[in-house]
């Protein structure tokens, strides 16, 4: 067995610095979830398969669970916890909420950043450029169809809230 | 928790090649993650060593030059689906890397690391060996360039000697009379091994015959094959829907030699001719019956 040495990371998570000696044998999900406290992301298949681990990697969503946690070194990293600040609801979350397209709630964090990345391109995805972007993202309770019409609500909002500005 | 290995991130391709050439064995190269990091977790590797090249931007480039085309081995999936360079007739590597894995996956995975995992359901493959790719190996002592089809193993896998990173991937660029596509059975990751795809290029003369086809298979064998008789039957023709069946008919001929009596050969038989039939009429509608519409 090789003895690991730690490596040193500074990245930026939720626009906060992290400096963290980590064991190259971590994944990035490892250490959002159990050193930072960021359980907002979840691991389902842990294979790149689901999409429930989605965080945004410099804007780009990527599966936490595939990146090894030296990895994240440089990189400004961005989970469910930072698209507000506490206690507020992003447009994406309320729209989520009123379409009624969360039920037990675990794709939907990985969903939410998703939809985030793609609104951050496209402000007016149609349908077929929403279900082009969810389809890395697996939910076993919705049937997508919510989801797909909350992701279109969240364009909305965001275009609203943007013209009123 | 994953196999203890020592982890390294060298700041430029030159230091990359350093370590590699003095690190001991067992080394793993570590690009976008996305086949190592399921590998390491399955136990079906155990590398003391990983070297790191994801942060190596030159190796990220992808641009034209002096009539070549030229990828990065870094290149994203996703950083292939956009560029003008892969309009029009080499819009084929924009449609292979459009279909791998979902959005994450194509964010992370990178076209060095398809070529050299070399998986047979691979999709890059297929449209680069159509293109005549080569790949340019670099190691501390120098370096070398290789087609695509022979750097790829007849038995699987690629042929790089630990100490070797390749750094970038490319085809001359397609005159402005020719024509490219791809297209793929099945859908998602999971349904990796039984995807067949196929890719085709085709130069045209000035009457608008085909002076040059080539038709590239995946999935039917441990790498891309070519099908030389289709590509005969091509040469020389115009397009027209009965020269299609006949094509179609001699590569579903290929394909059964080459699958012998394997379990799978009835049903890949079948849908290769499919697809072979779908990726030339996408090259050229020429090849459609009047009427008929290419899903
Ligand atoms: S847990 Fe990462 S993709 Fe499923
Ligand atoms: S809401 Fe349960 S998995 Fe999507």
């Amino acid at each position: 067995m090789v003895e690991m040495k730690p490596f040193k990371i500074i990245s930026k998570v939720n626009g906060s610095t992290v400096e963290l000696g980590v064991n190259p044998g971590r994944r990035l999900i490892d250490i959002l979830r159990e050193d930072l406290g960021l359980t907002g992301t979840k691991e389902g298949c842990g294979e790149g398969e689901c999409g429930a681990c989605t965080v945004l990697i410099n804007g780009r969503p990527v599966n936490a669970c595939l990146v090894l946690a030296p990895e994240m070194n440089g990189k400004e990293i961005i989970t469910i916890e930072g698209l507000t600040p506490e206690d507020e609801l992003h447009p994406i979350q309320e729209a989520f909420l009123e379409a009624g397209a969360v039920q037990c709630g675990f794709c939907t964090p990985g969903m939410i950043l998703t939809a985030k990345a793609l609104l951050d391109k496209n402000s007016d995805p149609d349908e077929k450029a929403v279900k082009t972007a969810i389809s890395g993202n697996l939910c076993r309770c919705t049937g997508y169809v919510k989801i797909v019409a909350a992701i279109r609500l969240a364009a909305a909002k965001l275009a609203a809230r943007e013209g009123s500005i | 928790m994953l196999p203890s290995f020592n982890y390294y991130q060298p700041a430029s391709l030159q230091e990359a090649l350093t370590l590699l050439a003095s690190l001991p064995r067992p080394k793993k190269l570590l690009a976008g993650g996305t086949d190592l990091v399921p590998a390491l977790r399955r136990g079906e590797l155990y590398p003391a060593n990983v070297v790191s090249i994801s942060g190596l931007s030159e190796m990220k480039e992808i641009k034209m030059e002096r009539g070549l085309i030229l990828i990065g081995a870094l290149a994203a999936f996703s950083d292939l689906v956009c560029p003008p360079c892969f309009e029009g007739a080499h819009r084929l590597v924009a449609e292979a890397a459009g279909q791998i894995g979902g959005p994450q996956i194509r964010n992370q995975g990178t076209i060095g690391g398809n070529i050299v995992n070399a998986s047979p359901a691979g999709d890059m493959l297929p449209p680069l060996v159509a293109l005549g790719a080569r790949v340019r190996l670099c190691r501390e002592a120098g370096e070398r360039a290789v087609f695509l089809s022979d750097f790829l193993g007849d038995a699987g896998g690629a042929c790089i000697a630990p100490e070797e990173i390749l750094v970038e991937v490319s085809f001359p660029a397609l005159p402005v009379n020719a024509a490219g596509s791809f297209v793929k059975l099945g859908r998602r990751n999971s349904l990796a091994i039984s995807r067949i795809s196929a890719a085709t290029v085709i130069i045209y003369d000035s009457y608008g015959r085909i002076e040059e086809a080539r038709l590239a298979l995946g999935s039917v064998g441990p790498k891309p094959v070519r099908v030389p008789s289709a590509e005969a039957l091509l040469k020389g023709q115009k397009p027209a829907p009965d020269l299609l069946e006949e094509v179609v008919a001699s590569v579903g001929e290929a394909v059964g030699v080459l699958l012998g009596s394997r379990s799978s050969a009835s049903y890949k038989k079948a849908a290769v001719r499919g697809v072979a039939r779908q990726v030339l009429q996408k090259a050229d509608p020429r090849f459609m019956n009047s009427g008929e519409i290419n899903g």
